[in-house]
């Protein structure tokens, strides 16, 4: 078996009262407008409009009308810290706080958290985002960028990790720059440059003079024997289009 | 302040011996005291170079074991002042080498009053070159006008800005290239790689250009670093750069071809 920290897409519920009953008549409403695409749908209970109400919400009760409703309540989210225990024993998980305009409003110490925790980019793929009928939360991971200022040397690896990578110098033959984003590499490239590392398809490869050795993005990758000579040497950019890699001149 | 200087290559046989010979003893002709360290344990060639083969009684090996003390082992230059030789262990293989021991070595040099410490290392990329760079301050990286020797200097300055110790402590060695059996005329014909080319591709700062020479060979025949040789170019161009190591600015010497002398100018000179 594998255990990884993956998103997936889910409903967020934002509460704007306590009266159990109405948040639940209000569902089965919603409900109602798309039945087969809310069937067993998980939800996420958002508390972070409820303010001080908050303690005096049946959070049994809530879990019943739900599944009532016909949705699995997972969990809920920004809530205070003192009520994880209660909501524990209930048999609701507590998500990390989302940072959304919503969750910005709160007050105090989720706020502080809020300012330091930039949304990540889960929409790298603008279509996926522009089909899909609920938008997905952003979730909270710190953003990263990762800037390499020394020379990449013949036998060095560097790697982004859910990251764009730059490297403002060279990279040489033999060395391997690697990034879950894409990488913008300012010195000549003359090393192996895999973007896109763990299935990205929409990372990009950006290079001042390109010279690589290999390249490649999200897997499909090609030697510099294959490439178009005249961009040798030139700014490039590469992207993937279908399975194929398009080598096109950077214009500044 | 006493400095560890590094001079590496990765690739063998680009000479890192005779560059080790010759650039510790201009620094002791210049009034520094040195001593140069003979790192490749088991393939012990620096006290040929030196010509003091005949005088080895201890070793490095032997003072990492606590068989001699350093004193014991380092031997004295007879020609230079201020030049003294640690030598190589030719029974032993590199695992003889320790952290421990060649710092414990290092730090005495330091406290009995050396300016510099110049270590030689073996070819390769293994333990003896490592311990010889795990200590550096600066590093030459020694470098000849061809691609597998240029891709071998890139792979050991990857090395040296992550292993050393320095590196590890967040720092960087200082690199200096110096690029050895060079020949103008085959660069102009197109079939050794040009001086702007290697430093493009190393993108490390320049410190001297070694012309191919034979003087190079018949020094090291004879035992006597070639620095000695104030008649060779090889000579002139290693006393060059460690002029420049100390700080002079001194301008590159023998990087241009020759000129080819026309037919009037044989006649008439």
């Amino acid at each position: 078996m594998k255990l990884k920290g993956e998103m997936s897409m889910l409903n967020i519920l934002h509460l704007e009262d306590i009266d159990v009953a109405a948040i639940c008549g209000n569902l089965q409403t919603k409900k109602d407008e798309a039945p087969q695409f809310f069937i067993q749908s998980p939800i996420v209970v958002d508390c972070s409009e409820l303010g001080d109400q908050i303690a005096k919400l049946d959070f049994v009760a809530l879990k019943k009308g739900i599944e009532e409703v016909g949705f699995i309540p997972v969990g809920v989210r920004n809530i205070p810290q003192d009520m994880t225990a209660t909501l524990a024993t209930n048999g609701w998980a507590v998500m990390r706080e989302s940072i959304s305009p919503v969750s910005k409003a709160v007050e105090g110490k989720q706020e502080a958290v809020a300012q330091q925790q930039a949304p990540r980019d889960t929409s790298y793929d603008a279509n996926t985002q522009a089909t899909s009928e609920v938008q997905p939360q952003a979730a909270l991971v710190d953003i990263k960028s990762v800037t390499v200022d020394r020379p990449v040397r013949s036998g060095q690896q560097v790697y982004a990790a859910q990251a764009d990578m730059t490297v403002l110098a060279p990279t040489s033959a033999g060395s391997e720059v690697m990034a879950d984003g894409s990488i913008h590499i300012y010195g000549p490239l003359r090393g192996r440059v895999l973007a896109g590392a763990r299935g990205n398809e929409s990372a990009r490869i950006f290079c001042q003079s390109l010279q690589a050795e290999l390249i490649a993005i999200a897997g499909r990758y090609q030697l510099l024997d294959e490439l178009d000579t005249k961009l040798i040497g030139k700014p490039a950019m590469i992207r993937l289009e279908g399975e194929k890699l398009i080598v096109e001149p950077l214009h500044g | 302040m006493s400095k560890v200087i590094v001079v590496t290559s990765g690739k063998g046989g680009v000479g890192k011996t005779t560059s080790s010979a010759a650039f510790a003893s201009g620094l002791a002709a210049k009034g520094h005291k040195t001593a140069v360290i003979d790192f490749d344990v088991g393939l012990r060639n620096l006290d040929l170079i030196m010509g003091v083969e005949r005088r080895v009684v201890y070793d490095f090996v032997n003072v990492i074991n606590g068989e001699a003390t350093l004193k014991q082992a380092l031997i004295k230059d007879k020609r230079v002042d201020n030049l003294y030789i640690l030598p190589a262990s030719q029974t032993r293989d590199k695992d003889a080498l320790t952290t421990e021991g060649v710092e414990s070595v290092i730090n005495e040099l330091k406290e009995d009053g050396f300016d510099y410490i110049v270590c030689d290392s073996p070819a390769g990329i293994e333990k003896g070159a490592f311990m010889a760079l795990y200590f550096a301050d600066e590093a030459i990286v020694v470098t000849n006008p061809e691609v597998s020797s240029v891709r071998d200097s890139d792979r050991i300055l990857g090395i040296l800005q992550s292993r050393s110790k320095v590196a590890e402590e967040g720092g960087t060695v200082k690199e200096h290239l110096l690029i050895t059996r060079y020949s103008p005329d085959r660069v102009e014909g197109g079939d050794m790689l040009g001086m702007d080319d290697i430093v493009e591709i190393l993108s490390i700062p320049l410190i001297g250009v070694i012309p191919e020479s034979g003087s190079v060979l018949q020094a090291s025949n004879s035992g006597v670093p070639v620095v000695m040789d104030k008649e060779s170019k090889a000579g002139q161009a290693y006393m060059d750069v460690v002029s420049r190591f100390l700080g002079e600015d001194v301008p590159m010497r023998f990087i241009q071809a020759e000129q080819k002398k026309g037919f009037f100018k044989k006649l008439f000179g």
